[in-house]
């Protein structure tokens, strides 16, 4: 008759430590993964939080993405757009500069008031709006978000100053409403800007925080 | 086990994790503007189907109002209109008069979001704006239906980069006053479909 031998204790030691490697392999792969994961997606978020791509024009407090506006439009941009649901300015109607900094640095906060001052880059037209973090005008009981070059009243000499505040003002005024945080645009419009040359920052507007409620 | 041999058992797992993690990253940046359920793209066509196109095919999206944009971070001093194609069913013919005095802008975009043609109203000539768009086989079947010895053609043609995609017009309303000439200027604009058989 034949007997079952047990396995000696050595052997059951043997077999545990390898049960036990085996799983913690197991385990390491699944922390591999789910790390790696969770780090990627991570850093396309932070990516696409961050603009639109690489290769931005930066002019003080302002930023744009000129090669978002042509065929050559970088993956990050090209990304950063389809999440958000917005359209690329294209580079032969102009150029879109966003400033969500004042020009000491501090980003823009609704409770605090700006003063954005001349001048503006040349251009056929440009627009200066307010817009909230979601990229809509905030709601104001102005129904005025945006000034034209048009439109805007000048001081003599051509100079302007738009007055950035909750509360009314007189002259060029834009209201950010309720809003915690905003962002301001300036839109130039049929311009010649060379996208590979530095920009001289004192050729744009600058935003300048007042008091703060 | 020692902390060294706990460390050295765990890099070539971080080093993984990393590489992952540079995949994934990649990966889904590629992806995005193919698989973002709420593009541009999408919700103009989402417009389309939900107001009917004028005459002149052009939708026009509304003035951008707080918390109901179609289009995020679009100038407000802007009247926008747009025509979504698709060039399987023929190719389009954009025509546009402009007065030369107002900013008149046309952008055409693929499906996925890059711009592969625009002009504004001084790219006009004799203040019309026509574009022929289509495939490169359709281009090439309107290039050899030409006559031999006619005219040049009076259009510009336009080859897309794929079947799909959308046309946006945007025109700028100076002062509040100008709002409804803008908005008249987009609605002008026409956008049809035809075939070169026509």
């Amino acid at each position: 008759m034949l007997q079952r031998s047990s396995p000696s204790p050595g052997a059951q030691g043997k077999i545990g430590s390898a049960l036990r490697r085996s799983h913690q392999i197991y385990i390491n792969a699944f922390w591999t993964a789910a790390c790696g994961l969770a780090l990627g997606l991570a850093a396309t978020w932070t990516a696409l939080d961050a603009g639109y791509g690489l290769g931005p024009l930066i002019a003080g407090p302002w930023t744009a993405w000129p090669q978002t506006g042509g065929p050559e439009i970088d993956p990050y941009a090209r990304a950063a757009f389809a999440r958000r649901g917005e359209v690329p300015l294209a580079r032969e109607l102009g150029l879109a500069f966003i400033a969500r900094t004042d020009s000491s640095g501090a980003p823009l906060s609704g409770h605090c008031d700006y003063i954005i001052s001349s001048p503006a880059p040349p251009a056929r037209f440009w627009t200066l709006s307010l817009l909230d973090l979601k990229g809509a005008p905030p709601t104001n009981d102005t129904q005025r978000s945006a000034y034209t070059s048009a439109e805007i009243l000048r001081r003599e000499g051509g100079g302007f100053e738009i007055e950035v505040a909750r509360n009314a003002r007189p002259g060029n005024w834009l209201s950010p409403g309720n809003a915690r945080s905003f962002e301001i645009a300036l839109h130039l419009y049929d311009i010649s800007i060379d996208a590979a040359a530095k920009l001289d920052a004192s050729a744009f507007p600058s935003i300048v925080r007042q008091a703060c409620a | 086990m020692s902390l060294r041999d706990r460390i050295l058992d765990l890099l070539p797992w971080s080093i993984a994790a990393l590489f992952l993690a540079g995949v994934v990253h990649i990966v889904s940046i590629l992806l995005m503007p193919y698989l973002a359920p709420r593009d541009a793209y999408h919700r103009l066509l989402e417009a389309t189907k939900a107001q009917q196109p004028s005459s002149t095919g052009v939708v026009m999206l509304d003035a951008t109002a707080p918390g109901d944009q179609l289009l995020p971070s679009e100038d407000p001093a802007l009247a926008e209109g747009a025509c979504v194609y698709d060039l399987s069913g023929g190719l389009l013919r954009l025509t546009a008069t402009v007065d030369g005095e107002n900013f008149l802008g046309i952008s055409f975009h693929s499906a996925v979001g890059p711009v592969f043609h625009a002009l504004t109203d001084r790219g006009a000539d004799k203040n019309k704006i026509e574009i022929v768009l289509g495939q490169a086989p359709q281009i090439e079947d309107l290039e050899e239906a030409d006559p031999e010895d006619g005219p040049p053609p009076s259009e510009t043609r336009v080859t897309a980069p794929g079947p799909r995609g959308f046309v946006l017009i945007r025109a700028l309303a100076k002062r509040a006053s100008d709002v409804e000439r803008a908005r008249a200027a987009v609605n002008a604009v026409k956008c049809e479909s035809f075939d070169v058989a026509d």
